[in-house]
Order: structure tokens, then C-alpha cells, then sequence
């Protein structure tokens, strides 16, 4: 595809405006007779009909360096807009060879119809990288877009911070039952998918290492590995992803979808502030929700494991309790639920972001929805990353 | 003109929603080279006329030819050929939110020819470069304006040459100024090109500006078919009550236009 970016970006204009001026007018050559033709050029008949079905059914006439073009256009009567695009594009491939195109025998009608077609046409496309220092403008420009997508980010995050709770003190919001509403939508429905996911992966987690831990005669183990790994990890964690694809997705596509209605506009000139309006709710919602989600999954999780270690490894019920309350201290259960916070918040603000971005049509909320769960997903396994390494280190 | 043979043919056409009569008993003829505006308030039946005309809605009854060739089904191979004759603008603009411009411009050219790249790219400027934006080839239609997005709309339509070209309403919800720009374009396309223009448009501005004919529409009924003059002539019935309502409400702009709008057609 091709690119004419010359509107969406100031630098770039400017160097075009220059470019312009300085450039000879444009125009096409249109010779009757032209006494000045250069030694080696090419002369190509035209057709009666430059049209659609010629110029498709013929090649396009190479352009050689310092080698005047030629066209003989004695015959042609008759010209369409695929006719004056080629000879739009074969001048300006000439000049940009240095040679010339000429016209010969116009007719004066066909003249006057080529001249209606292409008289307010650009010159030239302004060529980005023939123009000095246009990479490192690029380079800028996207460092500059960079940075303010950031600040961006960071201003939705403190206006959910402040809004959701200083905020909340000056202004409040009246809409009643609202919080409920989301909690239903965002956290309760998705218990059912949370739930089972975990269960059927604390089965296979353990399957797993219980083949491992078995060739050793190790298989007490077994219980510590699946209670560490679905309380610290795979509990908050596979809520999270849940949550991100669910409720984040959804917070985005709602979000822009307002936006694209002017619904957050119509907020704003009300007077009340869109992100109290329609992100706090959702903020203390999903604050409240996951954890609860978070601690049902990571028990459903140690239930299949437990399942396991009962069928498969043949250890009793009150070994594995043992073995649990001996594995698990509270340390444990603080971090499993700082994660579920920070992992809700993340997705909240993700997603809230994602969503205030759109600014285009509604095409453009599939895009950003697509976009708000894909980021959030890796910002989220990012974040677990870096709370393992910290909880490794020995204090 | 009359010698000429006429572009389009509508005879005694019957159109139906259900059970209710939205055109009653309608005929006329356009003739090549005119501007032909489709005056009448909303809810009239003209975007169910220009529907028809373009096969979009089949008649219940009456006939319907464009370039002498009977509309059908718009899967005939008939049709489908007079279809790549005659560009269309719709009301609400139609132009693909998934496309930037350049590619909504590119699709017809794309579908219908086999021109090479290089030659549809260098045509998608030109069309654009005819409607003044010659550098929104790469934006969606999400980032244009109002009036940019009709003009868009207007170069789509262009791509592939047509002889004919539908607007519907294509200053609805546009200022005064932009209005006035795109009466400008379609006048200055028909220069030009020498193409036929059918325009639905209820803005009295836009009608003395462009029109050299029109057709009156009231509730599904064709009341007036002839020059902008012979409109102008009339002292009383529906249309003049048409005319006195909107010359009030544009004020005097519209009465000092009125005069050579009415003059210069022969
Ligand atoms: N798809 C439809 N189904 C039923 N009735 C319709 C439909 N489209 C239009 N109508 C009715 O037909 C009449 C004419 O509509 P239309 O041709 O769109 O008017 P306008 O002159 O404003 O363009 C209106 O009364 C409208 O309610
Ligand atoms: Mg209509």
C-alpha cells in the first residue's frame, strides 16, 4: 500500500511546502511540433481510445534516463481517466529521470479533457527518503508519539487513582446499585469459567509431577508443588487472564463505544467527570471481585490436585492436609492476593485506556478491543515475572 | 435537447413498501448533460425514485430504462454493466470504515479493470485532487469531516468514469459554505466531464445554482416536471408554497441569486 503522509504530520509538511516552492511549476509538455527533442527518444503511437481497456491491456512504456519520452497522440480522440493517469505518471517518472515527456499531435479537445483531469493534481509526491534528515524527523516523530501515548496512559491511571478515592469523597456518584451492577457483570460472571479452568489445571499440573516425583519415591512432594504453584502463581494468575480477556475487552469496547457516540462528550459538558463516571465503578468492582476469584480458583486448583495425589498417587486425605498446613504460611496468601490487586488494577487501566483512545468510527473499537487484551495479557505475565523475582529475594 | 435520446426513462412507476404506496403513477425523462434536481420534503419518496432508478428496489409496476437498457435484477449481466456506467452517492455517504479513502476509491477500479497498480494509485490522486483533498488517500473515513466525507463519497463515485452520477442529498447536514463547494464541484464535473447529474437536494441555494431541470415530489406524486424558470414562473400550488418557504428561511442571499440562477438557463 501506499503512503502520502503529508497531512497527518506537520515536519514532514513543511519540508513538502518548501520542496514545492522551490520546484519548477508542474505541468505536462504539450508539443504540436517539438523542434528540441533529444537524439535517443523513444516515440510510441497512441491508440483512438486511451482508455481503461488500452491502458490495461498494454504495458506501461519503461522510462529511460536523459531519453525523451515521445507520445503520439495524432490519432487518439478519445481519453478517459485511466488515459490521463497514465500520461500523468509517465511525465512524472521523466522528470525524475531528467528527460521529458511530449505530447505530439495532440488534439486541442483531447488536450482540454487531459488538462480538466490533471490541472489540480499535486506536482510531485513529495519522495520521503530523497529529502535530507527525513529519518531522523521519523525517528523523532515517533519518539515524541511514543512518549505522549505514555503520558497518556499514566494520566488515565492517576485519574482512576484520584477519582476512585479522594474523588469519591468530593463527588460522588449517584447512580445507585451501579457498583453491584458491575460487580455482577465483571467478577460473579465469571466465576464459572474461572472455577473450572482451575480445577481441570490443577489436574493436569499434578499429573505431570507426579509422574516426575514417582520415579524418585518422592511423591509427598506432590502436595507442596501444587499448593505453592496455585496459590503463588497459577491461581492469580489464570484469574487475571480470564479477567483480561472478559471483563478488559468488554471495558474497552464500552468505553469507545461511548466515545464514538459523543456519549463521553455529552458526560463532560455535563459536568461530571467521565472517569468517575463510567471507570470508577468498574475500578472498585473488579478490585473487590478479584481477589475473591482469585483465592475460589486457586482452592479449585488444589482440589485437583488433590484429586490426584488420592487417585492416581494413592496418598490419603489426612496426609495431604498435613502436608498443606505444614507448606503454606501466610506470606504466601499476602502475595497471592498484592498479585490479584495489582494484576485487577492493571486491566482496568489497560483496558480503560484502550478504550478513551479511539477517536474514529466504530470499525476502530474492534481494533482497540483486540489491541487492549493482547497488551494487557503481556503487561500482566510481565508483571507476575517481576513479582517472582522480588519474592525470591532473600530480605 | 429533445432530439437527443434520453439517459433515463421512467415510465408510470408504481413503488410500494408492503401495502403502502410510496410512488404513485411516476414518468419522466433525463436527458445527457443535465442537472436534474429531485426536489421535495422529507418522506416524499425520493431516495425510493433514485432506488429504483438504480435497480437497488424492484417497481411493483412501470418501467424503468438507463441508457436505453431496462433495469432488472442487480445480478443480471445487464444491469451489472449499466451499473459500472453510473456513480452514486448516498445519503448517509456509504464510504467503507475499514478502507482508508484511497482504498474506497481504489475498490470499483480494483473490481471492474485490471489497470495496474501504479495507474489506479495515480488515478485514486486524481479523483481526489477533482474534489480538493488530493492528500486524504490514507486516511479512514472516521478521521474526515462531515463535508469532506460527502466529497469522498463524491470521488468513489468518479472512479470509473461514469457518464451518470446520483447524489443523494449530498449537502444534508453540511454548513452553508461546504454546501456551496460541493454545488461548485458537481457544477464544475458536468463542465468538465460533460456527465449527467442527478441530485436530490431540498436546500433552495443548491437548486437555483445547479438545477437546469426539476422534478417536484410531493407525498409519492409527481407534481412538476420541467426548467428551474418555468418553476420560478409559477404563482401558486405547492411548489411556489415550496419556494416561498425556503426563500423566507435562507433570507436575502437567496433572492439575490435568484435572478441569474433563473437567467442562465436556456
Ligand atoms: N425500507 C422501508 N420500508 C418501509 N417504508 C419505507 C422504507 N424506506 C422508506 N420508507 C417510507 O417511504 C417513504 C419515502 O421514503 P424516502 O424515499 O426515503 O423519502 P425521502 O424523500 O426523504 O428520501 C417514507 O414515508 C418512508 O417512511
Ligand atoms: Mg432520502
Amino acid at each position: 500500500m501506499w503512503k502520502f503522509d503529508t497531512i497527518r504530520s506537520w515536519p514532514k509538511q513543511a519540508i513538502f511546502y518548501i520542496w514545492a516552492c522551490l520546484s519548477p511549476a508542474a505541468g505536462i509538455n504539450m508539443h504540436e511540433e517539438s523542434p528540441d527533442i533529444s537524439a535517443h527518444s523513444q516515440s510510441l503511437a497512441m491508440p483512438e481510445k486511451l482508455t481503461k481497456e488500452w491502458v490495461a491491456a498494454n504495458r506501461i512504456p519503461p522510462v529511460r534516463r536523459e531519453s525523451d519520452l515521445v507520445l503520439d497522440m495524432t490519432r487518439t480522440r478519445l481519453l478517459d481517466s485511466a488515459g490521463a493517469a497514465l500520461v500523468h505518471l509517465l511525465d512524472r517518472e521523466c522528470r525524475r529521470a531528467g528527460s521529458r515527456l511530449v505530447l505530439q499531435g495532440i488534439d486541442r479537445k483531447v488536450q482540454a479533457t487531459l488538462a480538466s483531469w490533471t490541472k489540480d493534481m499535486p506536482g510531485e509526491e513529495p519522495e520521503a527518503e530523497a529529502l535530507p534528515g527525513a529519518a531522523l524527523v521519523a525517528l523523532g516523530e515517533q519518539g515524541l508519539a511514543f512518549a505522549r501515548e505514555v503520558t497518556t496512559a499514566l494520566s488515565v491511571l492517576a485519574e482512576i487513582l484520584y477519582w476512585g478515592t479522594f474523588g469519591l469523597l468530593k463527588r460522588r456518584d449517584y447512580r445507585r446499585g451501579v457498583l453491584g451492577e458491575q460487580m455482577y457483570q465483571l467478577g460473579y460472571k465469571a466465576i464459572g469459567v474461572t472455577v473450572s479452568l482451575a480445577f481441570l489445571i490443577g489436574i493436569v499440573l499434578s499429573i505431570q509431577s507426579a509422574l516426575q516425583l514417582r520415579q524418585f519415591g518422592a511423591d509427598v512432594f506432590l502436595v507442596a508443588m501444587v499448593v505453592w504453584g496455585m496459590i503463588r502463581e497459577i491461581g492469580p494468575l489464570m484469574t487475571a487472564i480470564i479477567l483480561a480477556a472478559r471483563s478488559g475487552s468488554a471495558t474497552t469496547a464500552e468505553i469507545a463505544t461511548m466515545g464514538v457516540q459523543e456519549e463521553i462528550d455529552a458526560l463532560r459538558t455535563m459536568g461530571l467527570n467521565h472517569i468517575q463516571f463510567v471507570v470508577v465503578p468498574k475500578f472498585w468492582a473488579i478490585s473487590l471481585t478479584m481477589p475473591v476469584l482469585s483465592l475460589l480458583s486457586t482452592t479449585f486448583g488444589i482440589v485437583g490436585g488433590f484429586a490426584v495425589s488420592m487417585f492416581y498417587l494413592d496418598l490419603s486425605p489426612a496426609l495431604f492436609w498435613s502436608e498443606l498446613t505444614k507448606n503454606v504460611i501466610l506470606k504466601d496468601f499476602v502475595i497471592s492476593f498484592i498479585k490479584s490487586i495489582v494484576f485487577a488494577w492493571l486491566i482496568i487501566w489497560i483496558g480503560a485506556y484502550y478504550g478513551f483512545k479511539v477517536k474514529g468510527g466504530a470499525e476502530e473499537v474492534g481494533r482497540a478491543t483486540t489491541a487492549s487484551v493482547v497488551t494487557a495479557l503481556f503487561v500482566i505475565i510481565i508483571a507476575d515475572a517481576i513479582f517472582s523475582f522480588v519474592y525470591n529475594i532473600k530480605f | 435537447m429533445p432530439s437527443t435520446q434520453p439517459i433515463i426513462e421512467v415510465q408510470n412507476l408504481v413503488a410500494k413498501y408492503g401495502d403502502k404506496t410510496v410512488l404513485h403513477d411516476v414518468s419522466t425523462r433525463i436527458f445527457p448533460s443535465e442537472v436534474r434536481v429531485i426536489l421535495g420534503g422529507s418522506g416524499c419518496g425520493k431516495t425510493t425514485l433514485l432506488k429504483h432508478i438504480i435497480g437497488l428496489l424492484k417497481p411493483f409496476s412501470g418501467t424503468i430504462r438507463v441508457f436505453g437498457t431496462p433495469i432488472g435484477d442487480l445480478d443480471s449481466p445487464e444491469t451489472t454493466d449499466v451499473l459500472k456506467r453510473v456513480g452514486i452517492t448516498y445519503q448517509n455517504g456509504a464510504l467503507l470504515g475499514s478502507l482508508t479513502v484511497g482504498e474506497n476509491i481504489a475498490l470499483p477500479l480494483r473490481m471492474h479493470t485490471t489497470l495496474p497498480e501504479s495507474i489506479i494509485r495515480e488515478m485514486v490522486i486524481m479523483k481526489l485532487s477533482q474534489v480538493d483533498m488530493p492528500h486524504a488517500a490514507d486516511l479512514y473515513p472516521g478521521e474526515l469531516s462531515g463535508g469532506m466525507r460527502k466529497r469522498a463519497a463524491v470521488a468513489r463515485a468518479l472512479a470509473m468514469d461514469p457518464p451518470l452520477l446520483f447524489c443523494d442529498e449530498p449537502s444534508a447536514g453540511l454548513d452553508p459554505v461546504t454546501s456551496a463547494g460541493l454545488d461548485d464541484l458537481l457544477l464544475r464535473l458536468r463542465e468538465a466531464l460533460g456527465i449527467t447529474i442527478v441530485v436530490v437536494t431540498h436546500e433552495l441555494l443548491s437548486i437555483q445554482t445547479i438545477a437546469d431541470n426539476i422534478i417536484f415530489l410531493h407525498k409519492g406524486t409527481l407534481l412538476f416536471d420541467g426548467s428551474l424558470r418555468d418553476a420560478r414562473a409559477l404563482t401558486r400550488g405547492p411548489l411556489y408554497d415550496f419556494f416561498e418557504r425556503h426563500a423566507e428561511d435562507s433570507g436575502s442571499d437567496a433572492a439575490a441569486t435568484s435572478a441569474p440562477g433563473g437567467e442562465n438557463h436556456s
